[in-house]
């Protein structure tokens, strides 16, 4: 599995979306369960998958499926 | 005292007319009740001599998971019988069949001894553990009345499915949460049947109030309290009841005999509340009303969720999480699909926060259940090789 499928995997899971569902330019107001409490889901879930945990400041920052992408392959995982 | 197993009266149930007659107090036993003789000899050793004789006891391991003996008074019980028939009496209940051991009270009360009160007969099974004897017995069925626990519906269901039992013409639930969301099966299960919930427990020897499914949407309203009965709750919602008809007494290991008596306000263990109509509303076991992380969570509530949209068996245990924040897991039988486990964790989604979501959800072939059929929540949290489908992560 590579990580495109790993995060697709982690968001459908995350935020309990069907896998057809699942875009990679999803963002949070297109998920009705994206909320702030999903913001923490996520930031576990990228560090369980990925081995990277989210800075407060990052996971505040991301706002869709891109910006998660974004920050991890600036930490030279790649998409 | 006279003590009868399980295995005894299923195999000879005129052993129980011949223990009711004499007048020596006799204790029913479950074959598998979690206990060892010596303990069920030591407690019956705490229980007064004046209630040696005129009496009953039972066990219930409740849902403590702490056993208990519990004294009955066969002429408050007696009297329980005829007023369930009196309040009952709008169909002609011509037999009870039997799908619950009797050495539960809800079933020795409303259908052993109603029976006996009443003059009519009672029809033995295995209940579920052997379905095609059961559909044989309910096909031949002729004005009956069955005692059912709520988790049994989707076992009828996948047993019996497209068949119809139309010489049923009574079934009662209770021992847990009322089956609701499912009586749209159990009209088709038993087309000619009124069907009431009923609540009580083993201390109220057993029952405490009574309704008819169709007098209210919510599995959560339990009617009003029979005739002779009380309820009240605290200003925790405690809920509590006297009753002319109740145990006389409880044997536990930790405090010994304690006496009830018609004055006695005794806990149920249950929260509940009234409604301006008189009737009750439960709000589930005391035990399944906790906080995490600083958001009051009722068992109870998602139960209703997760049954509204999942039509195997479901149950939840508490847990700790990995925070040592209190929890709680979903356990679903059979196993789901994970488009399943996503659509129901998208209804819990649409009425609850996320802390109210399970910490994992888990399934297995069936829930493990007591002798009762209740689910028997201290071996679900402990049964291995559970599948874990989807886990939280807050």
């Amino acid at each position: 599995m590579d990580n495109r499928d790993k995060l697709k995997q982690l968001i459908v899971d995350v935020f309990v979306i069907e896998p057809e569902e699942f875009r990679f330019d999803l963002k949070r107001d297109d998920i009705e369960t994206w909320d702030s409490l999903g913001v923490v889901s996520l930031a576990v879930g990228v560090q369980e998958t990925f081995g990277y945990h989210f800075s407060p400041e990052e996971a505040v920052r991301v706002q869709s499926v891109q910006d998660v992408m974004t920050i991890l392959e600036a930490k030279g995982i790649k998409f | 005292m006279r003590t009868i197993l399980e295995h005894q009266v299923n195999l000879r149930v005129a052993l129980l007319d011949e223990a009711w007659s004499d007048p020596e107090t006799f204790v029913l036993l479950p074959d598998k009740g979690g206990v060892t003789a010596e303990w069920v000899e030591a407690q019956l050793s705490r229980v007064p001599c004046e209630l040696h004789t005129g009496h009953f006891v039972m066990l219930t391991s409740g849902s403590t998971g702490k056993p208990k003996l519990i004294v009955g008074s066969r002429m408050r019980s007696e009297g329980l019988a005829r007023t369930l028939h009196q309040w009952q009496d709008c169909e002609p209940v011509g037999q009870a069949i039997l799908t619950l051991p009797l050495t539960y009270t809800y079933s020795f009360v409303n259908q052993w001894l109603w029976s006996r009160v009443v003059g009519r007969p009672l029809v033995q099974t295995a209940g579920l553990s052997r379905p095609e004897e059961l559909g044989a017995t309910l096909r031949q069925a002729k004005d009956a009345m069955l005692c059912l626990v709520g988790v049994q519906v989707p076992l009828l269901e996948q047993f019996f499915a497209g068949q119809a039992f139309p010489g049923v013409i009574r079934v009662h639930f209770a021992g847990g949460r009322f089956p609701q969301e499912r009586l749209a099966v159990v009209a088709a299960l038993f087309p000619n049947a009124s069907v009431f919930n009923n609540y009580g427990c083993a201390e109220a020897m057993p029952r405490l109030t009574l309704r008819r499914a169709n007098e209210s949407p919510e599995a959560s309203n339990i009617g009003r309290p029979l005739p002779g009965i009380e309820l009240a709750s605290d200003k925790h919602d405690a809920l509590r009841f006297r009753s002319r008809f109740s145990a006389v007494g409880i044997v536990e290991e930790s405090s010994g005999f304690t006496p009830i008596t018609d004055e006695t306000w005794t806990p149920t263990g249950d929260l509940g509340r009234p409604t301006p109509d008189g009737s009750w509303q439960l709000l589930g076991r005391a035990s399944e009303v906790f906080k995490r992380y600083g958001e009051k969570i009722s068992l109870a509530s998602l139960l209703t969720t997760v049954l509204a949209n999942w039509s195997g068996q479901a149950a939840f245990y508490r847990e700790a999480d990995l925070r040592g924040e209190e929890g709680h897991v979903l356990v679903l039988a059979p196993a789901p699909e994970d488009a399943q486990v996503r659509s129901l964790l998208r209804a819990l989604a649409a009425t609850h926060p996320r802390t109210h979501w399970p910490i994992r959800v888990e399934s297995l072939d069936t829930l493990p259940t007591l002798s009762s059929g209740k689910v028997d929540s201290i071996a679900l949290r402990s049964v291995p090789d559970k599948r874990s489908h989807w886990h939280q992560r807050i």
